[in-house]
């Protein structure tokens, strides 16, 4: 009965993730101001196709995170419209009948679209199954990352003074210690897993976005807008969440979008590092790191480093295009 | 071609190219660098120390790689093997290893003058007398009066136990010698106690008994003492070296560590250490305590060794061993005949091996030669016995036993070069039994029906839930990650969900210790001494982590018994009866899922034909030959130097001053 706690845990957490999304997006189609960038965006193609990639990982990487219930405890819904690929026992070329062995070519159970890793595991599943780890890194680290920044970055634009001061000292004090090292050593103390490489990312990642934030609200706060609210008698933090925020999310989520592919390759150079993803969970990290011996064989193993860097490169590419469309659309004066 | 040369010749055309432009002259310069540059070769090792040696002959070198630096050349604490891969040729034992026999292997006298001679005490208890070889000089070294190298006496051999006892030295083998010889648990004792240890205090244990001879007391029977007297932890220690070499400033100069600087008796001596880098042995002129064995080589190696034998030792003058961190590089200095030797890993295997396990043809053509070397170890996978799952429930382990291909394991993680373990003894040792298999080896439909019988029947237990258990391993490389995966999917083949717990070295040598484990992967044993008893205490009931090793925690009266018996027994008929019992009980209760006996390729070259292949020797230095000529001719030969790079200056150079002329007809 354990197991099937752990399903819905698992899916309960997956299932929040997606409301908390939903929410903004409800959240920010109120304003004037995203529903224009929505008609901008509307017209730009490179903008929607990437869009389209984004939802594709999206959809991937959700079947990957759906557990469902199985012989041996769980699995995930992936796994299961898989289960028919079977395991070899070692490498195999992509499409080969026979498997990667001068001694011993035994025949394959199947063929592979793009082959087998070591053990056998057919490349393209495991590079579909790595989209998880790629996506919950991004998310999870999003979900720490953000709030602390725009509330720190609103505080000290706001409040500016002492407020100011201290936000800007520890942001320049964490922004002071190289990064991969402060990441590293944070692993370190928490141990291997998606989660606590979140967190050490988070505790990393939110300078910029404060950073951001901050200057903006310094901009905002000048504008008759607020002045008036503060004649009106309205408390601070109405004048935060009912004026500011609004009016700095279109940057929240700009650097939500291009934020989330730094997030990505970070995984994959913290799992190549050999910090990131634990045993048994699939990531291109750990793809590309297990890659360096098999560049060195004879034949050739090239395809898990290939599957894995396209798959990589193409989930990046797609969210910086997305990301640069965002800020067009939100901010035509500035793109073009 | 290097890429150190390669990137010379860029830098070299650069400069070509920002000359041409402005005067002829430059250019001219440039070109006699160029010159100049086709004049050196791409040999990365500096000049050998001397030209000639001392009978006229050139001076031979032979070129050896080191993967680190040693830890420490102290030959009281070095254990690991690179360290006493360089101690070896430096510090004689008193007894070594036979080179040319292994099955079983064979103690002969090194610094003594025969095998020591075992009595009765008349108060009780075990005696040997030893008698040092007269004559033998330890290395002329600046810590004796006038720099030259005093003889060795038993005194020395006393010394040597009683830096075994100090607690200062931390010496490995302490913990085992204390149990046997008299007095040493007792002076470490006394000595840890006061914290001072008193140099002047004899041992009892260890009685010098004339200017050569000693007598050392046992406090029980212990056959295994030889094995001992043939490590470098007993080994003879001037005194005047340890006191000499600590490391402080004297006389406005700092005095190297002893560690760093072994004075021995052995056929070579440290001539340059550069840390990190490279260290170069050059050879004992006084070096007289052993000459070439008289016997014991195969039949197929009579050309090769016959005219040897007998003769001075060492044949070569120098030894270079250089460190390399990468493999890479290995590889490639042995194909430009820069090393004389190499072990085949895994990044250069496919190119040099072929599919049926034969060295690739393109080698063959130059000379070079393939050994394959079964070392006396055991890797495993240790089940804690001591776990509330595994521990009482025996059809469980040898469940998991059956549920893990080795085989398959050594296809893909090491080019199917070791050999599955069948039991736990190696290849050579008394008591191992070439026929055996491991009646719980794999099978996947037993290890289902075992499983089911262990109370798990698909995996599940009564209640309907799913048996988990966790599987501790070391973590960090990508290779080690693969592995715990595939341990992870051997297990899980019966139904059962595994969980891999990833841990630095430390932690898991922690949890080893502590017992909080269930399965440890990664587990094994090389042989400290080829005897069964130094595999079989790993499973002695009194032999318990922290302070031993039996990091399955298996207690059996039964196998006690046995080994006591065994333990101090002469090697014969009798001995490996007990020992194939032990091994009966033990592949019955899996105390462990047996996995390999690691063996390795190496190569040598067609000038550096291999002479022993005894895997107790650490190089086995001192009986290495090299043909020096063959060497010179084959290397000029395989590293030719292209001409392009100069024609390419050459044109470079036309250019630029056709384009100088040009530009100044037209001004």
């Amino acid at each position: 009965m354990k197991s099937l706690d752990q399903i819905w845990v698992q899916n309960l957490s997956l299932l929040t993730g997606y409301s908390l999304l939903a929410g903004l997006i409800f959240w920010g189609a109120r304003s004037e101001r995203w529903r224009s960038a929505w008609r901008r965006l509307k017209g730009d193609t490179v903008g929607l196709i990437s869009f389209a990639v984004i939802l594709v990982y999206l959809l991937i990487g959700t079947l990957e995170s759906i557990a469902v219930p199985s012989a041996s405890g769980s699995r995930s819904l992936l796994q299961q419209l898989t289960r028919s690929i079977p395991q070899e026992t070692s490498y195999a070329a992509p499409l080969a009948s026979t498997a990667l062995s001068l001694s011993d070519p035994k025949p394959l159970k199947s063929r592979h679209l793009l082959g087998t890793d070591a053990l056998g595991r057919d490349t393209f599943v495991q590079t579909l199954r790595a989209t998880r780890s790629a996506l919950w890194i991004g998310g999870l680290t999003s979900l720490i990352y953000i709030p602390l920044g725009v509330l720190l970055g609103m505080m000290a634009g706001y409040y500016k003074g002492w407020v100011d001061d201290l936000v800007q000292y520890v942001y320049s004090t964490v922004a002071a210690v190289p990064e991969i090292l402060m990441l590293v050593s944070i692993l370190m103390v928490l141990g291997k897993g998606l989660g606590s490489m979140s967190i050490a990312l988070g505790i990393t990642g939110w300078v910029g976005m404060a950073r951001l934030i901050r200057g903006e609200t310094l901009r905002q706060v000048e504008r008759p807008y607020i002045a008036a609210a503060k004649a009106m008698g309205q408390s601070n933090w109405k004048i935060i969440t009912r004026h500011l925020l609004p009016n700095v999310m279109h940057l929240v989520l700009i650097k939500f979008v291009l934020g989330f592919s730094g997030l990505v390759l970070a995984e994959a150079v913290l799992s190549y590092l050999g910090v990131g993803a634990p045993v048994g969970t699939a990531s291109w990290g750990t793809m590309i790191d297990a890659s360096r011996s098999e560049l060195s064989r004879e034949p050739l193993v090239w395809w898990n480093l290939t599957a894995a860097s396209s798959a990589l490169f193409v989930m990046v590419l797609a969210l910086n295009l997305f990301g640069d469309s965002l800020r067009r659309a939100f901010d035509p004066k500035q793109g073009a | 071609m290097t890429p150190r040369s390669i990137s010379r010749c860029f830098a070299l055309l650069a400069a070509a190219f920002a000359c041409s432009f402005f005067t002829v002259l430059r250019a001219a310069i440039v070109l006699a660098c160029g010159f100049a540059m086709g004049a050196c070769s791409n040999n990365p090792h500096p000049e050998p120390l001397e030209k000639k040696s001392g009978d006229g002959t050139p001076w031979k070198v032979r070129y050896a790689a080191l993967p680190e630096d040693p830890r420490s050349l102290d030959p009281q604490v070095s254990y690991d093997s690179v360290s006493r891969r360089v101690l070896e040729p430096l510090q004689e034992c008193l007894l070594e290893y036979q080179p040319f026999k292994t099955d079983p292997y064979e103690l002969t006298p090194c610094l003594l003058r025969a095998l020591p001679e075992r009595f009765e005490r008349s108060g009780g208890g075990i005696g040997y007398k030893c008698e040092l070889k007269a004559g033998i000089l330890f290395h002329n070294d600046p810590c004796f009066p006038e720099g030259r190298g005093r003889e060795v006496v038993a005194e020395d051999v006393l010394y040597a136990f009683q830096r075994i006892a100090d607690p200062k030295v931390e010496c490995p083998a302490l913990s085992t010698l204390q149990d046997y010889v008299e007095g040493l648990a007792e002076t470490f004792e006394a000595a840890r106690k006061s914290d001072s240890f008193d140099y002047h205090k004899p041992i009892s244990g260890l009685r010098v008994t004339g200017k050569y001879t000693f007598e050392i007391h046992l406090k029980a029977a212990y056959p295994q003492l030889l094995y001992w007297l043939a490590m470098h932890f007993t080994s003879p220690v001037a005194k005047e070296a340890v006191e000499f070499y600590d490391g402080k400033v004297h006389d406005g100069a700092t005095r190297e560590m002893f560690r760093f600087h072994p004075v021995g008796t052995g056929p070579f001596q440290i001539a340059e250490w550069k840390r990190n880098t490279r260290i170069r042995l050059k050879r004992n002129p006084d070096y007289r305590t052993t000459t070439f064995p008289l016997e014991g080589w195969n039949a197929d190696q009579e050309a090769l060794l016959r005219p040897l034998a007998g003769k001075a030792l060492p044949f070569v003058d120098e030894v270079n061993m250089t460190v390399f961190r990468e493999t890479i590089p290995i590889f490639l200095l042995f194909r430009q005949g820069y090393l004389d030797g190499m072990g085949v890993g895994k990044d250069a295997f496919s190119s040099l091996i072929t599919p049926s396990r034969d060295l690739s043809g393109k080698y063959k053509e130059r000379g070079v030669s393939l050994h394959r070397d079964i070392e006396p170890s055991t890797f495993f996978m240790a089940l804690n016995m001591e776990d509330p799952v595994l521990g009482p429930n025996r059809k469980l382990r040898q469940a998991l036993s059956c549920a893990f291909n080795a085989k398959s394991n050594l296809d893909i993680f090491f080019n199917s070069v070791p050999i599955v373990a069948e039991q736990l003894l190696p290849p050579g040792i008394a008591g191992y039994r070439k026929n055996f298999r491991n009646p719980y080896g794999y099978n996947l439909q037993k290890a289902k029906g075992l499983l089911a019988e262990a109370g798990y029947p698909n995996g599940k237990d009564a209640g309907g839930k799913v048996l988990e258990i966790t599987l501790d391993t070391t973590g960090g490389s990508a290779n080690e990650r693969l592995m715990a995966e595939f341990d992870q999917q051997q297990f899980e083949q019966l139904g059962i969900k595994v969980k891999v717990v990833e841990n630095p070295f430390a932690r898991l040598m922690e949890k080893l210790d502590n017992g909080g484990f269930q399965i440890a992967a990664g587990s094994g044993w090389g042989a400290d001494y080829p005897d069964p008893e130094n595999f079989y205490f790993l499973y002695y009931s009194k032999n318990l982590p922290p302070a031993g090793k039996n990091h399955s925690r298996y207690q059996n009266p039964e196998f006690d018994k046995l080994f006591e018996t065994m333990a101090t027994m002469e090697n014969g008929p009798a001995r490996e009866g007990l020992a194939l019992k032990m091994n009966d009980l033990l592949a019955e209760d899996v105390p462990h899922v047996l996995n390999m006996h690691r063996s390795t390729f190496s190569l040598t070259q067609p000038w550096a034909p291999r002479i022993q292949s005894n895997p107790l020797l650490e190089g086995g230095l001192k009986y290495a030959v090299v043909d020096y000529e063959m060497r010179e001719q084959l290397r000029a030969q395989w590293n030719k130097k292209p001409a392009w790079p100069l024609a390419v200056l050459i044109a470079v150079f036309a250019f630029g001053a056709f384009l100088t002329l040009h530009a100044r007809r037209t001004s």
